[in-house]
């Protein structure tokens, strides 16, 4: 697998992504398309690295809680109030079935995707703590695109590299 | 205390607080590993000591390195006593009492529940024992200077850049 994972909101299909899924508001209208990358190069303008391991061409249809700020007004990734979302998600008593946070530059935070599924996905979306930062939009996205990873151990708030999405990636063995 | 330092502690699996099978080794991913063992939430010792660890979590969330917790509690009791304490690392579950014995630590004073005797571990990443610390008595726990000595000594063992290249 790549060591980079870039994800974008694109309206098709893209031919070159590695895994895409179509995704619907709340209201079940069609709002387009999540797609992944798994390559080194950005694969289109509005792409933003993601932790490759969320990809999962067999994973199942889920809720996302996706956190996309304008690229004008990002927050930096060492802002309290990126740290303290970070804090409340490794707190959360019910893990998501994947978090990520998403990178445009090694300073930074350029949003969030939270996956979660089951009967109370959308309530717990509800407060995914990345929201506290910048907006949300809840969407479902169907099968074919993202998987589950497992939560992170804890309490470890930092990236393992500032170019690394949080909370993936591991420092290299010796 | 059977496990002790240059020991590779087992790679046991276990469920989280969340109820997901884990495995030590998963844990760890990379970085150096606090293993603590716990007598179960009720303990005012166990209470005193998790504190601590609260406490030393403010550091431990920028230093890369990661805490674990063990206890018989299942994974809804764990979960709760995690919530109410504040603590954000991992707590593992073993209601079936599989690891007490494999690990010599069972609580030989309690012959009822026969939960997990305290004890404290420093792991490296691929769970070879730094430090083993039997808290039986709560003064044998480490104190949170001696925790950041053997995460200094195993994080110097383990980063290539700790002597950073100029």
């Amino acid at each position: 697998m790549s060591e980079r994972c870039w994800l974008a909101l694109v309206d098709a299909v893209p031919p070159t992504a590695d895994a895409s899924a179509a995704l619907r508001t709340p209201d079940g209208a069609p709002a387009g398309w999540l797609a992944a990358w798994l390559q080194g190069s950005k694969p289109v303008r509005a792409a933003r690295r993601a932790d490759p391991r969320i990809v999962d061409p067999d994973g199942a249809a889920a809720a996302i809680s996706l956190v996309l700020p304008d690229r004008a007004a990002l927050t930096i990734f060492d802002d309290p109030a990126v740290q303290g979302a970070r804090r409340a998600v490794l707190a959360d008593a019910e893990p998501a079935d994947l978090v990520t946070t998403l990178l445009i530059d090694a300073s930074h935070f350029a949003g969030s995707l939270t996956a979660r599924r089951g009967p109370n996905a959308v309530a717990l979306l509800r407060d995914d703590p990345f929201r506290r930062v910048s907006p949300a939009t809840l969407l479902f996205v169907d099968g074919g695109l993202l998987g589950t990873v497992p939560p992170p151990v804890g309490p470890v708030i930092e990236r393992h590299g500032s170019d690394v999405p949080w909370p993936g990636g591991r420092f290299p063995a010796i | 205390m059977s496990i002790q330092p240059n020991d590779t502690f087992p790679d046991i699996v276990a469920l989280d607080h969340a109820g997901r099978s884990r495995s030590l080794s998963e844990l760890a991913a990379g970085d150096p590993l606090v293993l603590t063992t716990f007598r179960g939430f009720w303990c005012p010792k166990e209470q005193a000591f998790m504190r601590r660890l609260v406490a030393f979590q403010d550091e431990v969330e920028v230093a890369y390195s990661s805490v674990v917790s063990l206890s018989v509690d299942p994974p809804e009791v764990t979960a709760a006593f995690r919530a109410g304490l504040g603590a954000r690392w991992t707590f593992l579950a073993d209601p079936e009492r599989e690891y007490l014995d494999a690990l010599d630590l069972r609580e030989h004073t309690d012959t009822v529940h026969h939960p997990y005797r305290p004890a404290v571990f420093v792991l490296t990443p691929d769970l070879v024992v730094r430090s083993a610390y039997n808290g039986y008595w709560y003064w044998g726990r480490p104190g949170l200077d001696e925790l950041r000595t053997d995460l200094r000594e195993v994080t110097r063992a383990i980063r290539a850049d700790w002597n950073v290249p100029v």
